[in-house]
């Protein structure tokens, strides 16, 4: 079967119960919002191919549930990650507070190497915020990440934030990405990439520059 | 009846061409939009042999459309049927069960009998009772000790709505913080507790009641507090018992050893539950098994119960977190309801007859007709399923995941890894439930003579002894 896509990465999407995260992904992948989701339990997937720098790249992207409690299970799935979406809501200070927690979690349990994102959501609700864009930005500089507002019910920067985080995993990986494409940019490598994915991610597995 | 509604009256009003449509006996729905039309005034006429052969083939469009209205029809009249013998069977059941079975529960729940029809589902009228007398009472809560922990909760409700900003800054690194970051997250969650139905939501009838369950169950076990994935299982109980029964059932379903594990995030001992399941899935399934193994797809990723992210009301699967609750969902079908999220009051009726509470005769008549029309397999079918796992314990929970493996075996063993997580997080709308359950009676919970329990103890001792030795180095 020929392969569809170039490469595969996977993308996490973290932060406090309720702020949006399956809304987001949702905006994303399908281009639907719906106000009323259930809470997401454990670990949901979606998928969605986007091309960046003519590259067809594959994101599977994993939606995890927001509660504390749960983290013990959603840290699991932080090792496999190449790129994490931090989220907190405008509206809730709480949220924004808490991302402080949620990066020191990625510092422990996310390959090195991992690229972050800040995402403010739920901008359509001007007349609620109770963070301003300022601190956003301000935060986002704090630990070196990039910064968006964003909202899943108007569809603001959800595919901008999406592709650059992408983006960002793409440059942190153009070594890897070089190597395959001079590698005779053929289907060999990449396949030889794909193969890697379904490799058993032990703990031991981290540590090599492995793409999945 | 509202196929022949339709069909009895022609829909559209007389048309010029009425003269082709004379003879038809009755217009068929899906061609009511083709109408043959000659030419236009400004334009040549059409050929006579032409407008013949145009005539002929409207007709056989026309004929077709017919038998296809015919077969519908007919299998339509074969579903009414079909759910008139259900509702039979129902009805007879439930005279078994509140004759011959609840009067004498102590004797006659484990016998073989009782066991066999136990399997075909409970009917929903004995369905709260029979769900509290298999969950039992360990805990011995009474209805004053829910009341009791009832009142604290409100409390801090209250305390929390007038002082609540202050409290926040002040507590912040307290425990008294996660207390009100639970009472927050139930707010939340019971908005997003099958959304779909628009009952257990602010202003819906139950709203109250599953308010009141998880916040006095955070007052009751505040060790445990409120963790997601609880709500859904209220909400379930909600639906058949009455409120302090209800908490009742809960409290002592929650207290449960899997359960317990799951709710309180027990690494050590989901990983040996899930090791248990695994042992099951081998001997039953070792085909799949090792596909699953090659695509290292471990039971962390699809057994933890992952209600599904969008509304179309598709919500099952794997109870184990949620005994079936999390995917839940009741999809209205009958002519009468929308597809949409609000819901007729007709349609509420027919979700009151899941409950245990005695209607009216009115009432349960209007409610017994509203379940010939509308469809609720997703929540029939979980309820099926927490009727069996009251019969057989967690260990049915794992079979019933076996049984969704097998159902989807064929479709699995062609998917990669995020096909396999995806399709199992997201069980397809309707799922098959007679199919399912042979499914399910297929898969054996016995590896070499040994039963599920016994298993799991090894394994539990097992891992207890590895504790105890040298531990393994995680990471």
């Amino acid at each position: 079967m020929a392969k569809q896509y170039d490469v595969l990465f996977r993308l996490l999407l973290i932060g406090d119960s309720g702020v949006g995260k399956t809304c987001l992904l949702c905006r994303f992948t399908d281009n639907e919002f719906h106000s009323s989701h259930i809470s997401t339990i454990g670990v949901d997937f979606k998928m969605k191919t986007i091309e960046v720098d003519g590259i067809k790249v594959r994101i599977q992207i994993w939606d995890t549930a927001g509660q504390e409690r749960y983290q013990t299970i959603t840290k699991q799935y932080y090792r496999r990650a190449q790129g994490i979406f931090l989220v907190y809501d405008i509206s809730s200070e709480r949220s924004y507070q808490h991302i402080m927690k949620w990066v020191s979690d990625v510092d422990e349990y996310a390959p090195e190497g991992v690229q972050k994102i800040l995402i403010g959501n739920k901008a359509d609700e001007e007349q609620k915020r109770q963070v301003g864009r300022e601190q956003g930005q301000q935060l986002a500089k704090e630990y070196g990440m990039d910064f968006y507002e964003t909202s899943a019910c108007t569809n603001l920067n959800i595919k901008e934030s999406f592709t650059r985080l992408t983006e960002l995993v793409l440059q942190a990986h153009r070594k890897e990405l070089d190597g395959v494409r001079t590698r005779a940019s053929n289907e060999m490598a990449l396949a030889e990439l794909e193969e890697d994915e379904s490799k058993p991610e032990g703990p031991a597995n981290s540590s090599k520059t492995c793409w999945c | 009846m509202e196929y022949e509604d339709k069909a009895g009256r022609p829909s559209k009003p007389p048309s010029p061409k009425q003269n082709v449509r004379k003879n038809l006996d009755f217009e068929p729905l899906s061609t009511t939009a083709l109408i043959l039309e000659d030419r236009p005034a400004n334009l040549p006429a059409k050929p006579a042999d032409e407008a013949q052969k145009h005539r002929q083939q409207y007709e056989e469009m026309v004929v077709q459309a017919k038998k296809r209205e015919l077969k519908e029809a007919q299998r339509r009249k074969r579903q009414l049927e079909e759910r008139c013998r259900l509702e039979e069977s129902i009805g007879n059941a439930a005279l078994t069960w509140n004759n011959e079975i609840l009067p004498n529960w102590e004797t006659m729940w484990c016998s073989r009998k009782v066991r066999d029809l136990w399997w075909q589902g409970i009917p929903p009228s004995v369905r709260g009772k029979v769900w509290s007398l298999a969950i039992g009472n360990e805990l011995n809560i009474t209805h004053e000790l829910f009341d009791i922990c009832l009142a604290r909760a409100k409390e801090r409700w209250r305390s929390l709505s007038t002082g609540g900003s202050e409290l926040e800054n002040e507590d912040a690194s307290f425990p008294a913080a996660d207390r009100e970051a639970s009472l927050e997250l139930i707010k939340l969650d019971i908005s997003r507790t099958f959304p779909n139905l628009c009952i257990f939501q602010q202003g819906g009838p139950y709203h109250d009641m599953l308010h009141s369950i998880l916040g006095a169950y955070t007052c009751y076990r505040p060790d445990v507090g409120y963790v997601q994935g609880m709500s859904f299982i209220a909400a379930v109980l909600i639906l058949n018992l009455d409120t302090e029964d209800a908490f009742i059932a809960f409290s002592n379903l929650l207290n449960k050893p899997c359960q317990m594990a799951f709710f309180r995030v027990d690494h050590g001992l989901m990983l040996t539950y899930f090791a248990a399941f695994e042992v099951f899935f081998e001997e039953n399934l070792p085909k799949l098994f090792a596909h699953f193994k090659k695509n290292n797809l471990t039971p962390d990723i699809y057994l933890i119960d992952c209600p599904q992210s969008n509304l179309s009301g598709k919500i099952y699967f794997v109870p184990l977190l949620t005994p079936a609750g999390g995917r839940v969902l009741w999809t209205p079908q009958s002519p009468a309801a929308p597809a949409g999220c609000f819901c007729p009051p007709q349609t509420l009726s027919s979700v009151c007859l899941l409950t245990s509470r005695p209607a009216p005769a009115a009432e349960q008549a209007r409610s017994r007709i509203f379940t010939l029309y509308s469809k609720s397999l997703p929540l029939d079918l979980a309820c099926r399923i927490w009727d069996v796992f009251c019969r057989d314990g967690e260990e049915f929970l794992f079979r019933t995941a076996l049984g969704v493996l097998k159902l989807f075996e064929d479709i699995l063993t062609k998917m990669d890894f995020i096909h396999m997580a995806q399709l199992l997080t997201r069980l397809p709308d309707h799922l098959p439930a007679e199919e399912f359950f042979a499914c399910i009676a297929t898969i054996q919970m016995q590896s070499r003579n040994k039963k599920w329990a016994q298993v799991l103890a090894a394994l539990q001792k097992d891992s207890r002894e590895t504790e105890k030795g040298s531990p393994p180095p995680r990471h």
